[in-house]
C-alpha cells in the first residue's frame, strides 16, 4: 500500500454481536487521492457493510466491527469519537446512496438540504450557503437551477434526485466519495449521463472515489482498480485492466461468464451454480467452494490473497491453467 | 415463418390522472396506437425507458387491463369479443411472470398451493394429479418437490422467481409474458433463470414476450426486439441487426449508453441530453425529436409513422431513417485477452464437467 493513500483499510471485519462467523472478514485496501476503487459482488457480499462501517453507519448494535483499522488522512475512522466522525461526514467524506428518494429528507427543500450541510461544516452565513447550493446544483447540470433550488424531492424524476445528493455530497469539497449503487436504479441512458457527470467531477476535483456496484459494466467504465468481494472477503484486487484481462479467481470468471456477452451471442450462459449459502452454515475454508467446479481437498483451507500476475487473488487453484497441464 | 399468435392492431391505453369538475381531464396516452405481430415460438421482447408504456402495453395485450381502442388477436381471435367464459379460458392460455417475485405471490399461501392455483382455477387434472404435478414443476425448476409445503419468504429472490415460473407454466401456456423477468436478481442468478426460460421455452414450445430495460439479457435472449419511446413504437428489429445497426436515434442512444464489461470498448460520452418529457403533455411531432441529435425542423412539425426499412422486416419511425448511419455495437470478435479467454474456456469446460442442473 502507498504512503500517498488517502484511505487505507486494514483486516476489517464485521459480524453480529455473538455470531460465531464474521459477515465481513480480513478486507484490506487503500485508495489514493483521484484514484477510484470499485467494490464489486453480488448481495450479501459485504460491499456495503464496508462502505457502511467507513462511514459510521453501521447498524450498531446488533451489528459491530470485530477486527481492523481505516486510516483516513490520519485518523482511524473504526475508533474515532463520534463528535469527531461527525465533523467528517459529509465534509471530508461523503456518500452517495443507490436511492435518492430514501436518502433526501421528503419534507425539507433541496436547496436547503445542500446549504444545511454547507452552514454546518464550512460555517457559512445564510445567504452565502444558498449560492453554494445554487452552484452546487448548476455544476451536477440540473436545467433551471433556480427553480430547482426550491422544489421538494418529490418534485424531481429519479435521475434529478440522483443529480442533487450528488450535489450535496460534493458541497464541502470531500476528499473522498463512497457512493453505494448510484445508477443501479436508473435507466440506462440516466445511467450513462450520472456516470459521465461523476467522472467529470471527479476529474475536476480530484476527488477519490469508492464505488459499489454489482454491474462489470459500470466498473469497466469507472474503476482504476477493482476488489470482487464474495460472501465477505475480498477474493481477487487488482487494477481494473488486470482483473478483466486476467482474471484469477473462479467467481470473478464465473461472474464474467454470466453476463450476456457482447461478443457473439452463444446459445446459453455459462453460470455459477447454486447461490451464496448463509455464512453461519458455510464449511469452513474458502467460501466459494460449495459452488466451484475446481473445488478441491485444500479449499477447506482458507485461501490467503496471494500476489499473482501484477494483482491478487484468493484461491488455492489458481492459477487454473495449471490444472490441465500433466501432472 | 411461423404464424402470428398475438397480434396489436392500433391497440390504444389511455389514463385519466385527473379529472376535475370542470374543465379537461388530464389524459396519458400511456401506449398510443402500436401496432405489432407476436409469432409462435419466437422471443419478442420490448424494451424502453421506465414511463415508456411497456408493461401498459403488455397488459393490454393480455387483457389484464382493458385497451381505450384499436384491438388485440389471439390465435386470429379479436379478444374484445370474447364471452367471458372465453376470457377466463383465455387466461389458460397467457401467463404472467412478474418483476418482484415477491409482491406477486401471496404469502399467505404455500408454495404447492400456489403452484396448483392456476390448476384448480382452470379445473385440470384431478387433485392427485395437481399435486403431481405441482412436484414435476417444482423440479423442472429446480427446486426440490418438497418445497411445495414451504412458504414464499422461506425462498430468495432467484427461488421465488423460480417459483413464480412454476406457478405460470403449470395451466400449460402458450405465450408466457415476462415483465422485467430478472432485472431484481443478481447476476450470477439471472443467468441461471435465463437459461432456464431458454429451456423451458423449448421444452414447452413457448412463445416468450419479455419486457425489459437491460438491453445485454434483451440481446441474448430476443428474436426480435420493439423499441418503445413515449406510448409509441420507434423501431421493431431482428434483436441482431437491432444492436448492429440501430436505425432510429433513439435506439441507438440506448445502445450507446449500454456499460459494457470490457475495458477496452469504454463508450463515447452519452449523445442524448435530458429525461424522458411529460407523458401528459408529450412534445409535438416525433415525441422524440426534443433530445434527438440529429432532429431537423420537420420533427417538430409532423409525427413519423412506424415504416419498414427493409426486406428483413424491420420496421422505423424517423423522418431521417433513410439518410442518417448510425452507430450500433458491431458483433467484434471478442475483444477478451487470450488469458481471459482460456480461463472462461476452463471454466466453461469445468461447469460442463460437472453437469449440475439448474
Amino acid at each position: 500500500m502507498s504512503d500517498t493513500a488517502l484511505l487505507t483499510v486494514r483486516d476489517l471485519a464485521i459480524r453480529i454481536r455473538g455470531a460465531q462467523r464474521n459477515l465481513v472478514e480480513e478486507v484490506s485496501f487503500s485508495v489514493a487521492p483521484g484514484e477510484t476503487l470499485c467494490l464489486v459482488g453480488e448481495s450479501g457480499c459485504g460491499k456495503s457493510l464496508t462502505a457502511l462501517a467507513l462511514m459510521g453507519l453501521l447498524a450498531s448494535p446488533p451489528l459491530e466491527i470485530a477486527e481492523g483499522a481505516a486510516e483516513f488522512e490520519g485518523q482511524d475512522l473504526l475508533t474515532l469519537p463520534r463528535t469527531e466522525r461527525a465533523k467528517l461526514s459529509g465534509n471530508r467524506m461523503a456518500m452517495i446512496f443507490q436511492e435518492p428518494m430514501s436518502a433526501l429528507n421528503p419534507a425539507i427543500r433541496i436547496g436547503e438540504q445542500i446549504a444545511e450541510s454547507v452552514r454546518r461544516h464550512q460555517g457559512l452565513g445564510h445567504r452565502e450557503a444558498e449560492a453554494r447550493a445554487l452552484e452546487m446544483l448548476r455544476r451536477v447540470r440540473i436545467p433551471a437551477p433556480e427553480k430547482r433550488l426550491r422544489e421538494f424531492p418529490h418534485q424531481l424524476s429519479g435521475g434529478m434526485r440522483q443529480r442533487a445528493m450528488i450535489a450535496m455530497a460534493l458541497a464541502n469539497d470531500p476528499a473522498l466519495i463512497i457512493a453505494d449503487e448510484p445508477t443501479t436504479a436508473l435507466d440506462v441512458t440516466i445511467q450513462a449521463q450520472i456516470l459521465d457527470l461523476m467522472r467529470a467531477l471527479r476529474d475536476e476535483a480530484g476527488t477519490a472515489l469508492i464505488m459499489i456496484t454489482h454491474d462489470l459494466g459500470v466498473v469497466a467504465e469507472m474503476a482504476d482498480k477493482v476488489a470482487v468481494m464474495y460472501a465477505g472477503r475480498v477474493v481477487e484486487a487488482g487494477p481494473m485492466a488486470e482483473i478483466f484481462a486476467n482474471p484469477q479467481h473462479p467467481y470473478t470468471i464465473g461472474l464474467m461468464s454470466s453476463m450476456p456477452s457482447f461478443g457473439a451471442r452463444t446459445e446459453r450462459l455459462v453460470t455459477i451454480p447454486g447461490m451464496v449459502p448463509p455464512i453461519a452454515t458455510m464449511a469452513p475454508g474458502c467460501r466459494f467452494a460449495s459452488r466451484c467446479p475446481f473445488r478441491a481437498a485444500q479449499c477447506a483451507q482458507v485461501p490467503p490473497l496471494t500476489a499473482l500476475d501484477g494483482h491478487s487473488v484468493a484461491c488455492w487453484r489458481a492459477p487454473l491453467e495449471r490444472l490441465e497441464e500433466p501432472a | 415463418m411461423n404464424r402470428v399468435i398475438l397480434e396489436a392492431i392500433a391497440l390504444e391505453r389511455r389514463f385519466t390522472t385527473d379529472n376535475p369538475m370542470f374543465g379537461t381531464p388530464t389524459v396519458v396516452h400511456a401506449v398510443n396506437g402500436v401496432n405489432l405481430k407476436v409469432r409462435q415460438g419466437e422471443t419478442f421482447a420490448i424494451v424502453g425507458e421506465s414511463g415508456c408504456g411497456k408493461s401498459t402495453l403488455a397488459r393490454v395485450l393480455t387483457r389484464l387491463i382493458p385497451a381505450s381502442g384499436g384491438a388485440v388477436h389471439f390465435a386470429g381471435r379479436d379478444l374484445s369479443l370474447l364471452k367471458p367464459a372465453e376470457v377466463r379460458a383465455l387466461r389458460r392460455e397467457i401467463q404472467f411472470i412478474f418483476q418482484d417475485p415477491f409482491s406477486s405471490l401471496n404469502p399467505r399461501m404455500t408454495v404447492g398451493a400456489l403452484i396448483e392455483e392456476p390448476m384448480r382455477v382452470h379445473k385440470i387434472g384431478t387433485r392427485a394429479e395437481r399435486r403431481a404435478r405441482v412436484g414435476q414443476l417444482l423440479e423442472r425448476v429446480g427446486l426440490p418437490a418438497q418445497a411445495a409445503s414451504r412458504f414464499p419468504h422461506e425462498f430468495s429472490g432467484g427461488q421465488r422467481q423460480r417459483i413464480g415460473i412454476a406457478r405460470a407454466l403449470a395451466s400449460e401456456p402458450t405465450v408466457v409474458i415476462g415483465d422485467e423477468p430478472v432485472s431484481a436478481l443478481d447476476v450470477s442468478i439471472q443467468a441461471q433463470v435465463v437459461n432456464l426460460l431458454a429451456d423451458l421455452k423449448e421444452e414447452f414450445g413457448l412463445t416468450l414476450v419479455v419486457i425489459a430495460h437491460d438491453l445485454a439479457v434483451i440481446r441474448h435472449m430476443a428474436d426480435r426486439v420493439a423499441v418503445m419511446y413515449l406510448g409509441e413504437i420507434v423501431e421493431l428489429a431482428p434483436a441482431e441487426a437491432l444492436f448492429e445497426t440501430p436505425r432510429h436515434p433513439y435506439t441507438e442512444a440506448l445502445v450507446a449508453a449500454i456499460p459494457l464489461p470490457d475495458p477496452a470498448m469504454r463508450r463515447a460520452e452519452a449523445r442524448v441530453a435530458g429525461e424522458l418529457p411529460n407523458p401528459i403533455a408529450p412534445p409535438p411531432g416525433c415525441k422524440f425529436h426534443p433530445r434527438c441529435p440529429y432532429a431537423v425542423e420537420r420533427c417538430a412539425r409532423e409525427r413519423p409513422a412506424l415504416s419498414p426499412a427493409d426486406a428483413q422486416g424491420r420496421q422505423v419511425a424517423c423522418h431521417r431513417a433513410a439518410d442518417l448511419s448510425l452507430s450500433g455495437l458491431a458483433e467484434t470478435e471478442t475483444v477478451r485477452s487470450p488469458a481471459a479467454q482460456r480461463r472462461f474456456d476452463l471454466y466453461a469446460k469445468a461447469r460442463a464437467a460437472e453437469a449440475t442442473t439448474e
